[in-house]
């Protein structure tokens, strides 16, 4: 009987639920996607870092080192027994100037990344080739990291020129440290003896890498190799740090996906529960019947709930076959950057899995919503076929009153205000969204706004020139200073020289401190609080280093400066990407510690020379790294910008979609429901036009309350969600650029633009409907 | 004078084996001012013709003119505002909107495009609210007025465009007997002002109060039967006559 049943109601609904079943496919599609990404993404993560034996712990040092004392370090009593470490080994990494780096007759003088060369290693952090394998390059050939591979810098077959000596691409390498756009060096792979002749051409950094054979032990290990007071000029990364590097770009896309699946699964569970309530009303009395006759309650129910877990079930197997159509595209940067995952084919258990909660889901919030069936009384339902529940009507808001509104579109807004309940779904669908286009796209302008660096430790300046890995830095960071400031086009620029310090912990012991010194007010940051340090006693910690050292703002630091102990307050707390995350700015001045490197950043009186300026100084001082501060950005969060982008423009074609067809489907119902309400004003004079435009009204009326509780909505839970893609790019706190013309302007024109287009082609059937056929007695 | 013209309709309903004419080649006219009721058996076409003849459904064949024009040839468009302007409408529901209160109901079609008249169009409403005896109701929703009111508010909406007639289709078959001749005293009063009226009904009694009785039966127009303007005498004899028609036709 149920399936009888089923079959009926559905030939005569095909609208509603064929639009039913797809939100439930798109809501299934989703999830399952999400569930496969994740555990591919988990997998494949895992199994590059198991396959390539990734450090557990690096330090990158620029300068000598002092091998046997690492060794001894590693290999003595605290290395092994207390750290239990497996392996040791001071990899070599052959910096460039990437400018003398020629692939394929470019040169890589455009990219920000420290790119450089470097042998395989013997035991461990190994360089993959696409197959996973180790590889083993011979005399004259070089392995190019897959990201040049992505952006059609380089492939198989191109030549590499080096100062003139050419190399040919045989492949391209995973790299399970420096795979990411994120971390800021890649690894090209030579032989030994062409690495060899490439050394007098660079100048060389080594990685001190240790793996551990409990990774537990990390932290521990970093805590003693500081306060061996080892090499450690440059940067220390852990395991974990790699693992996010490599997770964050399809981590983030992952997370979109999760979030849109959530709120298609709420638009397909809003969109029942009308046309649920809907058809409980046109049902009342049959349901009265039953429930007259002696059929249970739970009987009744069955039958509801029958065909809606028909729909889902459908909606379910649809939406997972779907996964497997669109599971490809979406892999295929997991893929090529990390490879396999060995965790395949659990991932299509997972997907199974969350399509079966989407089922339960929604099979759970049908029961719920026929929970009303307790509350129906079958002498009512057999007396007026109808529930009595009082109407909610809008008595302040009269015909009788209105002077100056159209009548129509009155009608229309008095019949939202009076049926609050039918509306607050369409409603909800509509804030839902606005939501889902304005939150990604202002995401994407914030983030690929210029001020946007500042939240991540980058001041706001128009050229940034490196100096590292050389000698004489602060010669010749002087030496560039001079330049500037006799060069009329620059109208303002600075110095800031970092260097390393050891500060004072309360249990006595010493951290090292990486300070970077100068005037920190002329190209400020965005501080998460407090402010930038303006005296000697003063220091500003970036987020990582304040949370490291247990400090907030207020708090005193000893560091020891000179040999003496100094106390410094905490002016501020900053978010930081740049080196580690873990920084200190100060502008005491100091003779005494070596200085790590410097940073000059200068600002342009006229914007359009940045690329002219940036060729000239790149030319003139060939020992540093003259960068365009945009193009820093671009190439450094490109990646990310782009994804968000994508993943806007995506949503708002995904929004406007859903507020179509939801509105289309709405007004179809709407216009079912309403057949008598429509034949008496047409029997009293309406035109065809005039219900049309009430029923538009009614659509835009809705639209507008949307429109405007979507905006706030964006601009307060939106700008926190934000606020958590966003923290993974480094930033700690953050506010919303707002793109005006496009959340004010555009995209609620875009909106109206749908919405219209959907109540037009909803409500045309109006017209059809013959006034005698719902009059007549 | 004429105010409708219909000559030689034809509606069917049901298409094959099951197609039945409900208006078999119907012709009738109806006066300026005259008062005229339809009767029949249930299924006997009269609401179709009452519906067919006010424009708001369509004759398969015939023609229907309204004041002169030919309703076939108007749009939807030009229907809407002739039943707008020139008909007024009581139905056996009172067929008001739920989601208005009796003064929005009764003032509806007049307002459509004319907010700024609506403080005049109120002032009038409130007028005939009175006439009817529905005054004090305005601002009631439809749930908490009788039937009897309701059909009154129809009554007032109907009188909103000073039509110059008024269609009604069983307008007291839901009343009770007390109240079906109050909202009949109604409609005699607005056609001694001069409106022509067009009811269908099942009632002898509300028939008896017409000028004109049409007959019909399967479809066509079996009898007519004529009688004197009704002036507020004695209704008995009238009633007595009709129900002697009906029977000597067979109803």
């Amino acid at each position: 009987m149920f399936f009888r049943i089923i079959r009926k109601d559905m030939a005569k609904s095909k609208l509603i639920t064929v639009t039913t079943t797809i939100f439930v496919a798109a809501a299934a599609m989703l999830v399952s996607l999400a569930a496969i990404l994740a555990v591919n993404l988990a997998g494949a993560i895992d199994n590059l870092m198991t396959q390539s034996k990734t450090p557990h712990f690096l330090q990158m040092h620029a300068g000598d080192i002092d091998l046997p004392r690492l060794e001894a370090f590693a290999q003595g009593d605290a290395g092994r027994d207390k750290f239990q470490v497996e392996a040791f080994q001071a990899a070599e990494f052959l910096n460039v100037d990437s400018a003398r780096i020629v692939i394929g007759g470019s040169s890589l003088s455009g990219s920000v990344q420290d790119n450089g060369f470097a042998t395989q290693s013997d035991s461990f952090d190994y360089l993959l080739d696409l197959e996973g394998n180790v590889i083993q390059p011979s005399a004259g050939e070089v392995y190019v990291p897959i990201a040049y591979m992505k952006d059609g810098t380089a492939k198989i077959g191109d030549i590499v020129e080096v100062h003139g000596k050419e190399l040919v691409v045989a492949g391209f390498l995973r790299d399970s440290q420096m795979n990411s756009l994120l971390a800021s060096s890649k690894r090209f792979l030579v032989s030994k003896e062409d690495y060899a002749e490439l050394e007098k051409y660079g100048t060389t950094e080594y990685l001190i890498e240790f793996r551990l054979q409990d990774s537990s032990q990390v932290s521990e290990l970093e805590a003693a190799y500081t306060a061996a007071k080892l090499e450690a000029n440059g940067p220390a990364l852990t395991y974990p740090l790699f693992k996010m590097l490599n997770a964050i770009s399809d981590g983030i896309m992952i997370a979109v996906i999760c979030m849109v699946s959530l709120l298609v699964v709420a638009i397909a569970m809003m969109c029942i529960r009308f046309t649920l309530l809907a058809k409980i009303e046109d049902d009342y009395r049959e349901i009265g019947v039953m429930k007259a006759i002696g059929l249970r309650l739970s009987d009744i129910k069955k039958i509801y709930l029958a065909k809606y877990a028909a729909i889902a079930a459908a909606g379910s197997i649809l939406g997972f076959a779907l996964s497997f159509l669109f599971r490809g595209t979406l892999l295929e940067n997991v893929r090529l950057y990390m490879g396999e995952s060995k965790h395949a084919s659990l991932a299509i258990w997972f997907g199974l899995l969350g399509v079966t909660l989407v089922f339960l889901a929604i099979v759970g919030f049908v029961s719920g919503v026929l929970r009303r069936f307790r509350r129906l009384s079958a002498s009512e339902a057999l007396r007026f076929g109808a529930s009595q529940e009082k109407k909610a009507g809008f008595k302040r808001v009269r015909l009788s009153r209105n002077r100056w509104m159209d009548s129509n579109i009155f009608l229309g807004i008095k019949d939202v205000l009076s049926r609050k309940g039918i509306y607050a779904t369409m409603l909800s669908v509509l804030v839902i969204a606005t939501f889902i286009m304005i939150v990604p796209q202002n995401l994407h302008h914030t983030i690929s706004s210029k001020g946007f660096i500042a939240y991540l430790g980058i001041g706001q300046s128009d050229i940034r020139i490196d100096i590292q890995q050389t000698d004489r830095i602060a010669d010749k960071a002087n030496e560039i200073a001079a330049v500037m400031k006799v060069d009329s086009s620059i109208s303002r620029y600075v110095v800031l020289t970092t260097k390393t310090f050891y500060a004072k912990m309360d249990g006595g012991t010493e951290e090292r401190i990486k300070v970077e010194l100068g005037n920190h007010s002329v190209f400020p940051l965005n501080y998460a609080s407090g402010k930038a340090p303006v005296t000697e006693s003063e220091i500003a910690l970036s987020s990582l280093n304040a949370k490291e050292l247990v400090k907030e703002v207020g708090d005193t630091i000893t560091l020891v400066i000179a040999g003496k102990e100094q106390s410094l307050t905490v002016s501020g707390i900053y978010s930081d990407v740049t080196n580690g995350g873990k920084t200190a700015k100060a502008v005491f001045s100091d003779d005494s510690a070596d200085t790590m490197w410097s940073v000059v950043s200068a600002e342009l009186s006229d914007k359009s020379m940045v690329a002219a300026k940036v060729a000239e100084y790149g030319r003139t001082f060939s020992f540093a790294k003259v960068s365009d501060i945009d193009q820093f950005a671009s190439q450094t969060f490109g990646s990310t910008i782009s994804s968000v982008g994508t993943a806007s423009k995506a949503a708002v074609a995904v929004a406007l979609a859903v507020m179509v067809l939801v509105t289309l489907l709405f007004m179809k119902m709407l216009v079912a429901k309403d057949r008598g309400s429509i034949a008496i004003m047409k029997a009293i004079g309406f035109t065809n036009k005039d219900i049309m435009s009430q029923y538009a009204s009614r659509s835009i009326f809705v639209l507008v309350l949307g429109i405007v509780i979507g905006t706030l909505l964006s601009g307060t839970l939106g700008e926190a969600l934000a606020g958590g893609v966003i923290s993974s790019l480094g930033a700690s706190t953050f506010s919303f650029e707002i793109n005006t013309l496009s959340t004010y302007l555009l995209l609620p024109v875009m909106m109206v633009g749908a919405v219209l287009l959907a109540t037009l082609i909803g409500t045309s059937g109006t017209g059809k409907i013959v006034i005698a056929d719902h009059i007549k007695e | 004078m004429k105010i409708i013209q219909a000559s030689h309709l034809v509606k069917s309903f049901g298409a094959g084996d099951e197609k039945r004419n409900v208006l078999d080649d119907v012709s009738v006219e109806i006066n300026k001012g005259e008062f005229v009721t339809v009767m029949g058996p249930s299924g006997s076409g009269k609401s179709t013709l009452l519906f067919v003849l006010s424009g708001m459904d369509g004759a398969d064949s015939g023609k229907v003119s309204f004041d002169g024009k030919d309703l076939s040839s108007l749009k939807d468009n030009e229907l809407a505002d002739l039943r707008r302007t020139e008909m007024g409408f009581v139905f056996q529901k009172a067929a008001l909107l739920s989601n208005l209160n009796i003064l929005d109901n009764i003032i509806l079609p007049s307002v459509r495009g004319n907010a700024k008249h609506t403080a005049k169009l109120t002032e009038r409403a409130k007028g005939l609210m009175k006439k009817a005896g529905i005054e004090g109701l305005e601002e009631r929703d439809l749930t908490q007025v009788s039937g009897g009111q309701l059909q009154r508010a129809g009554i007032c909406r109907a009188l909103m465009g000073n039509p110059n007639i008024i269609f009604g289709d069983e307008p007291t078959g839901a009343l009770n007997s007390k109240t079906a001749a109050e909202i009949m005293d109604i409609l005699a009063e607005i056609n001694e002002d001069g409106t022509a009226i067009l009811l269908v009904t099942h009632d002898a009694i509300v028939a008896a109060k017409s000028e004109r009785i049409l007959f019909m039966l399967d479809g066509k127009i079996a009898s007519e039967m004529a009688l004197p303007k009704f002036k507020g005498e004695r209704l008995d004899e009238r009633v007595e006559a009709v129900a002697a028609k009906m029977r000597e036709i067979g109803i």
